[in-house]
């Protein structure tokens, strides 16, 4: 079977056995200790929390995001919503103001633009609350998200941060659909890397810190403009707990085409080439735990094996395509479909490749529908279709970008 | 614990690659027996058809129908067997013993084919042998093959009898003797002409094998 297997297919195989190595490690961490169920208990206390909502441009759904942060379910008195507008040039402004004047909640402070991270630190600036929370204009919660967050805060003192489960905000064409797949698979694998204690981002839609933590370590960074990610990386090395509360769910737009798609992911691998090389010294480092001794060496083989097992398709595919087109110039045999007798199982591909593929995809399946069961997500079957149809075209394009970008140490681009 | 856990899923990871070898294999061994089986049912037919010739002795042209099934049967064989041959590699035992029977198979038809046209004028089969490899000295032989599985499909009573020239045999190398081949690759004896050499397109084919215009071809063709 593995006969004649040369250098590219073993490339190939041993990229296989890491995904499935993975997924598997992550399954048994889920087998090990399952995900307690949403409970009815009310927090012990309530404290003061601030919400952060940088924003820049986002007079399109910022009156959403803010509705939907008053409607959380939360003393009025105890929380406070700060909106952080970073020089924008339509109605953004006017918009926070009206809402600022409407409920004493809401307070507008206008900056000169200068990014999402100077955004966040300004209103870090203005608040003496003791959570400060980050919720990005593009996004939505739902109304219990900030109790969910506030008891999985309550059940360690230790706990510096929590992430919450994070949802497609009303996919519909086929680009959203598939990243609804994406993120219930990643409400999965974050419950997963909490199980680890190695979760590896504290992403803009409703990540909660304590004020301490910025006290402890700093504020927020530039960092390649993925703050969100650096911040994480950065309170890992100084040994500060992160959590997900996979009860708390958040739902946020995406990307609708596919530039748009690959110029926001460009910038997150882009961002995790360059943390990584900042945070080099966490590798296989085992100070810092699962973090550095599994998810940041993983993360890495899976950006190279993504990318080699991408190219390597793509190159017999080219090949194929070569010289079948070259026989057929000279060979003058005109193209045709398969024989009928072609069909029979006899002539079906069953080589080992095949199976291995088989399983990885199907621990991925798993993986999914665990995900879904954890934050209620509703999946349509035309959802898992694009999934699993045009993740693994495009996923390449943007890893190849990311690459090429962090090579050359150019700053991505934000939008 | 952690490191319990490090392990088991290399473990089960290991399992679910052994798992997957072992299922590939399975599958290749069903092909084997496969093209065993229906090797065993054309030497059942040759033999037969060998024997009805001696039944019959001065015999009955009118009896003798040229057997396009059984050449069917032949070409089938011979895609089935270039199958079991890219996944098991052309050094696997298997393969080569089944090549070497496929060989003998084909040089028994042709003969027979041979022996029935001389005695009746009014059967006159197209038979082409061809010589092949695929030890790398061969680069037109891919090509070569396209074109001859086109003009078998197009053909059905064409009858290709394709040989991988470096088999083991010795009634293949006799039958490569006897045609006096030089050893060149690809090379291609029609009827009892002397062998051409060289890759040929589909078109140089075609003008080489007047008689195919004496053949019915398949609706496909038109």
């Amino acid at each position: 079977m593995i006969h004649g297997m040369n250098i590219g297919e073993l490339g190939v195989y041993a990229s296989l056995f890491l995904a499935l190595y993975f997924e598997i490690f992550l399954l048994i961490s889920f087998f090990e200790r399952r995900p307690a169920p949403r409970t009815a208990r009310q927090p012990a206390r309530y404290p003061n929390v601030a919400i952060l909502v940088p924003s820049y441009n986002e007079e399109r759904t910022i009156a959403g995001t803010l509705e939907s942060l008053l409607s959380l379910d939360y003393p009025k008195d105890k929380l406070e919503l700060v909106v952080v507008d970073d020089g924008s040039m339509d109605k953004t402004g006017n918009i926070a103001k009206k809402f600022a004047t409407e409920h004493p909640q809401v307070k507008y402070f206008y900056k000169e633009n200068g990014g999402k991270y100077t955004a966040l630190n300004w209103g870090l600036e203005r608040t003496s609350a003791e959570f400060v929370g980050c919720l990005d204009a593009d996004s939505f919660v739902a109304p219990d998200a900030l109790l969910e967050t506030i008891k999985r805060f309550e059940e360690s003192p230790d706990t510096m941060a929590v992430v919450p489960a994070m949802k497609v905000y009303r996919p519909r064409r086929i680009l959203e659909l598939m990243q609804s797949v994406e993120y219930t698979f990643g409400i999965f694998y974050k419950k997963m890397f909490d199980n680890l204690a190695a979760i590896s981002v504290l992403p803009g839609p409703f990540s909660l810190y304590r004020r301490e933590v910025f006290e402890k370590i700093g504020m927020f960074r530039h960092a390649h403009n993925t703050e969100d990610m650096e911040i994480a990386f950065r309170m890992h090395a100084n040994g500060l707990k992160i959590v997900n509360a996979h009860t708390a769910h958040v739902y946020t737009t995406v990307p609708k085409t596919v530039r748009a798609l690959i110029r926001q992911r460009t910038r997150w691998s882009q961002g995790f080439l360059q943390n990584s090389r900042d945070y080099a010294y966490m590798y296989f480092n085992r100070r810092y735990g699962n973090f550095g001794l599994l998810v940041l060496p993983f993360g890495l083989a899976a950006f190279a094996a993504g990318l080699y097992t991408a190219t390597y398709m793509l190159y017999n595919a080219l090949e194929y395509a070569v010289s079948h087109a070259l026989d057929y110039w000279s060979t003058g045999v005109p193209l045709q479909a398969p024989a009928i007798e072609r069909m029979s199982w006899f002539y079906l591909n069953t080589n080992t490749m095949i199976f291995v593929v088989v399983a990885v995809l199907g621990m991925t399946f798993v993986a999914i529908i665990l995900g879904a069961r954890l934050a209620n997500v509703r999946l349509p079957l035309k959802s898992y279709a694009a999934y699993f149809a045009l993740f693994g075209l495009i996923a390449p394009l943007w890893l190849a970008k990311a690459a090429w970008g962090a090579l050359l140490a150019r700053e991505s681009i934000w939008r | 614990m952690t490191g319990q856990k490090y392990i088991l899923a290399f473990v089960i990871t290991a399992a679910i690659f052994g798992t997957a070898f072992y299922v590939a294999s399975r599958f290749d061994a069903r092909r084997v027996a496969d093209i065993r089986a229906t090797q065993e049912a054309i030497s059942i037919d040759i033999l037969s058809t060998e024997t009805q010739f001696e039944l019959l002795g001065r015999l009955d042209c009118s009896t003798i129908t040229e057997s396009a099934v059984l050449s069917e049967e032949l070409n089938d064989l011979a895609s089935r067997l270039s199958v079991a041959e890219n996944n098991l590699g052309s050094d696997d035992p298997q393969v080569i013993l089944l090549k070497k029977q496929y060989s003998l198979l084909e040089i028994k038809d042709y003969l027979l084919m041979q022996q029935i046209s001389d005695k009746c004028s009014k059967f006159k089969p197209v038979s082409i042998l061809y010589f092949y490899s695929n030890e790398g000295d061969c680069d037109d032989c891919g090509r070569s093959g396209e074109v001859l599985t086109y003009l078998r499909q197009q053909y059905p009573g064409l009858r290709v009898y394709s040989f991988d020239y470096h088999l083991d045999l010795s009634a293949l190398q006799t039958l490569v003797a006897l045609r006096k081949l030089k050893g060149e690759l690809p090379a291609f004896v029609i009827g009892n002409r002397a062998p051409i050499y060289g890759f040929k397109n589909l078109e140089e084919m075609q003008t080489i094998i007047p008689e195919l215009k004496t053949l019915a071809t398949t609706t496909a063709a038109q």
